[in-house]
């Protein structure tokens, strides 16, 4: 008897497990879609997004939006990717700005231009109301791939109380990098060789690191990669090169900078506890420290070498391919209604980004939100010299290429050249398949 | 009838072997059924997930594409080639396997020495092994994330204390020097209170009158360690040793969290390589190559300790 009690039991089992796996039939009822977003700085933007999708959701009854939570910029592309081999990719995506160009060459982004024509306008009126530094990062090919959301451009954030103490003005602060290094050496302190206060503290992990060193050749008037063509990146260059050079003897020559790589969480943290008096940090960490440091602080442009110029860093609003078309429209109309003025402002206060709509700085909580801190507006007009942020084929690698180099020069291992050298031929081993399929294909 | 029993089976009839050999087969299959019947479904998800994965694994690394937009085309053994010849694949193997004997000699060690002292349970004893058992309680991600503000250069818990002795404060995960054997202390720290019970279990196998004669015969404390402890315990240094190995290759979470195998590789393990090489580089042959070298390195360590333990058990 035990036996067939078993099989009974077994069967019984199999059945429930096979009534637990049919999937329930689809009801009737609103377009449903999915919003993938990352938390890419410190702060609660996960409950902001919340209370975003919400309001979206009360006012669009045709349409159910979810957010969906997806980590860090680089797992938000992970997630998206693995969707889209999935066949099920979620209708729309706030992705880092530099990797659409590396999605549009895998063909995983839908073109939005035919979405942008259906409502009667041109691409030129559509793009239009953003910056135009933000457009470098969302159109390819003259086509739009991307709707740009939140957007940052590197600071240099000063403890005032500090430079004060030092007999330094923070209303004057400093404008090239020899004012710079003349600042971090004023506010190092030490006790014999230790050092109790660091100058200045610069990130250096992967991801921000690339972005610092775009962010210091720029201003010593290079560029990182070319801007028109996904298969070049420039990093064995004099501006790198003496870049490179002058973070590192900020470290080893000078000792105002800690050694080794730094993440950015670690260096805001250093900052707030006053054991950095100044950082060079993104935009976006603007209202975490202004909520939490306890001492007075000034913000102020990235300092110049040769030029005033800075990358964008933040993200943009995508559509992956392979979405169906009511779902597309769905998504277009979610996309158009968060970078819309009013939105893009409201966002832009929660976060410490700015807005990439012009038209949402001419909003009235936006003018009365400036007037009571003057530090936002500083990131707003550092954009008239800001430019594109690197987008390569590949880019999370030909990025690493550069900043194992970096990393191992500001520990003191190797020399900014010979890191230089060995980074771009890492970089363009990286991009040799894509030049083999483009620059390289001849007839 | 009992499931646990081999069916008896008919005596044969006078018949030709074949048909001999074909009954008794389908007997068999008609006393079993039951019990195929009964893992079928753990057969099947077992097909789907595990076996399924490790053939398309297998495929995978077969194939590659010569330019972004090419199609796929059968590579062969090129894969395994261009892994090996990948210098940061090399250098992962080569920290992977610094960090597997810097992590499994220490925390066996000191698992061993724990189990020791531990070895009779009374209020204390039970206490102190809960709180050595605490951190394996804690998820490695969740871990990860104290260990991040403990290291947190200047301004850390570690270098709060530590700082008054040292002139210089290190830059415990920023530094490719020494960075790993950050990362190897955490792995240390989780996992000595969890191979602590599988100690705790051997000393209670350890025959009671083989201790009590010793001890009559005057056999101290360390001698009693040195000729009896230790040898009943092989079995469970064996196993503790695969078990330490495995966590070795299969544990990267804190690598994920704290260090993305940065700075400059130095913290990059064989599985992180695998990740970077399948989601970043997008390269999923190369990844499913590595996969498999793994693995091969992995089964082939693992047979050879268990044959070792098989003999030493059987042997004299």
């Amino acid at each position: 008897m035990l036996f067939s009690r078993r099989l009974m039991l077994g069967l019984a089992m199999a059945g429930s497990m096979a009534a637990a796996l049919t999937v329930p039939a689809m009801a009737e009822g609103p377009t449903e879609i999915d919003l993938f977003f990352p938390v890419p700085v410190d702060g609660k933007l996960a409950r902001d997004m919340g209370t975003l999708i919400k309001e979206f959701n009360d006012g669009h009854p045709g349409i159910k939006a979810t957010a969906v939570y997806t980590g860090s910029y680089d797992d938000t592309l992970i997630k998206t990717r693995a969707s889209i081999k999935a066949g099920k990719p979620p209708a729309a995506v706030i992705m880092s700005a530099n990797f659409l160009l590396d999605m549009q060459i895998e063909n995983e982004l839908t073109n939005l231009d035919s979405l942008i024509a259906a409502d009667g306008g041109t691409k030129d009126q559509f793009l239009g109301q953003f910056f135009p530094a933000l457009q470098g990062n969302a159109v390819i090919n003259r086509s739009v791939y991307g709707v740009p959301f939140h957007n940052s451009t590197p600071l240099l954030y000063i403890n005032a109380d500090k430079a004060k103490e030092a007999g330094l003005d923070p209303s004057k602060p400093p404008q090239t990098w020899a004012e710079l290094t003349d600042w971090a050496k004023k506010l190092t302190k030490r006790e014999g060789d230790k050092v109790t206060q660091w100058g200045i503290a610069i990130p250096c992990a992967y991801d921000y690191c690339g972005w610092m060193m775009e962010t210091l050749t720029m201003s010593n008037g290079g560029r990182y990669y070319n801007e028109e063509f996904g298969g070049e990146v420039y990093y064995d260059t004099p501006s790198m090169l003496g870049a490179l050079t002058w973070w590192s003897d900020l470290v080893s020559k000078h000792k105002v900078h800690p050694p080794g790589a730094t993440p950015g969480p670690a260096v805001s943290t250093s900052f707030i506890s006053g054991n950095a008096a100044m950082m060079m940090l993104s935009t976006g960490s603007l209202t975490y420290v202004r909520e939490n440091a306890k001492f007075n602080y000034k913000v102020a442009f990235i300092p110049r070498n040769v030029r005033n110029a800075v990358p964008i860093g933040g993200a943009s609003l995508i559509i992956p391919a392979g979405v169906e078309a009511d779902k597309q429209k769905a998504a277009w109309t979610l996309i158009k209604w968060m970078t819309s003025p009013e939105k893009s402002a409201w966002w832009s206060r929660a976060t410490g980004y700015f807005a990439p709509n012009m038209a949402a700085y001419k909003t009235p909580h936006m003018v009365d939100f400036l007037n009571k801190n003057p530090d936002a507006k500083t990131a707003v007009e550092q954009l008239d010299v800001a430019k594109p942020w690197f987008a390569t084929y590949k880019t999370v690698p030909v990025r690493k290429n550069l900043e194992d180099e970096v990393m191992l020069v500001l520990n003191g291992k190797k020399q900014p050249k010979e890191a230089l050298v060995a980074a771009q031929k890492a970089a363009d081993e990286t991009l040799k398949p894509f030049n083999a399929e483009t620059s390289l294909k001849l007839p | 009838m009992s499931l646990a029993e081999p069916a008896a089976l008919p005596v044969a009839a006078p018949a030709p072997p074949r048909l001999h050999i074909a009954r008794r087969f389908t007997t068999r299959f008609k006393a079993s059924l039951p019990a195929y019947l009964l893992l079928l479904p753990s057969l099947i998800f077992l097909a789907l997930f595990t076996y399924g994965a490790m053939g398309r694994v297998l495929i995978d690394a077969l194939y590659q594409r010569a330019t972004p937009k090419a199609p796929l085309r059968f590579v062969g053994l090129d894969n395994i080639s261009a892994v090996l010849a990948d210098s940061a694949f090399t250098g992962a193997v080569i920290n992977n396997l610094v960090y597997a004997v810097g992590t499994a000699i220490p925390s066996i060690g000191l698992a061993l020495l724990f189990a020791l002292a531990l070895a009779r349970t009374n209020a204390v004893t039970s206490a102190l092994r809960a709180a050595l058992f605490l951190p394996v309680l804690i998820p490695m991600v969740a871990a990860s994330a104290l260990f991040l503000f403990i290291f947190l250069p200047n301004v850390g818990l570690l270098d709060y204390y530590i700082g008054r002795l040292l002139p210089v404060l290190p830059n415990w995960l920023g530094d490719p020097d020494i960075a790993l054997y950050a990362i190897m202390i955490i792995t240390i720290w989780k996992n000595a209170g969890y191979y602590m019970l599988f100690f705790l279990a051997g000393l209670q196998a350890v025959p009671e009158d083989v201790m009590e004669a010793a001890h009559l015969d005057g056999a101290g404390p360390f001698m009693r360690l040195r000729y009896i402890i230790l040898p009943e315990l092989k079995p469970t240094f064996l196993f503790v040793i695969v078990i330490a190995t495995l966590n070795a290759v299969t544990q990267v979470d804190h690598v994920f969290v704290l260090t993305q195998g940065g700075p400059s590789n130095a913290t990059n393990l064989v599985l992180f390589y695998i990740y970077q090489q399948a989601v970043e580089h997008f390269d999923v042959g190369k990844a499913s190559a590595a996969t498999l070298l793994t693995l091969a390195a992995l089964m082939g360590l693992t047979a050879l300790s268990f044959r070792t333990m098989a003999n030493r058990e059987g042997g004299p």
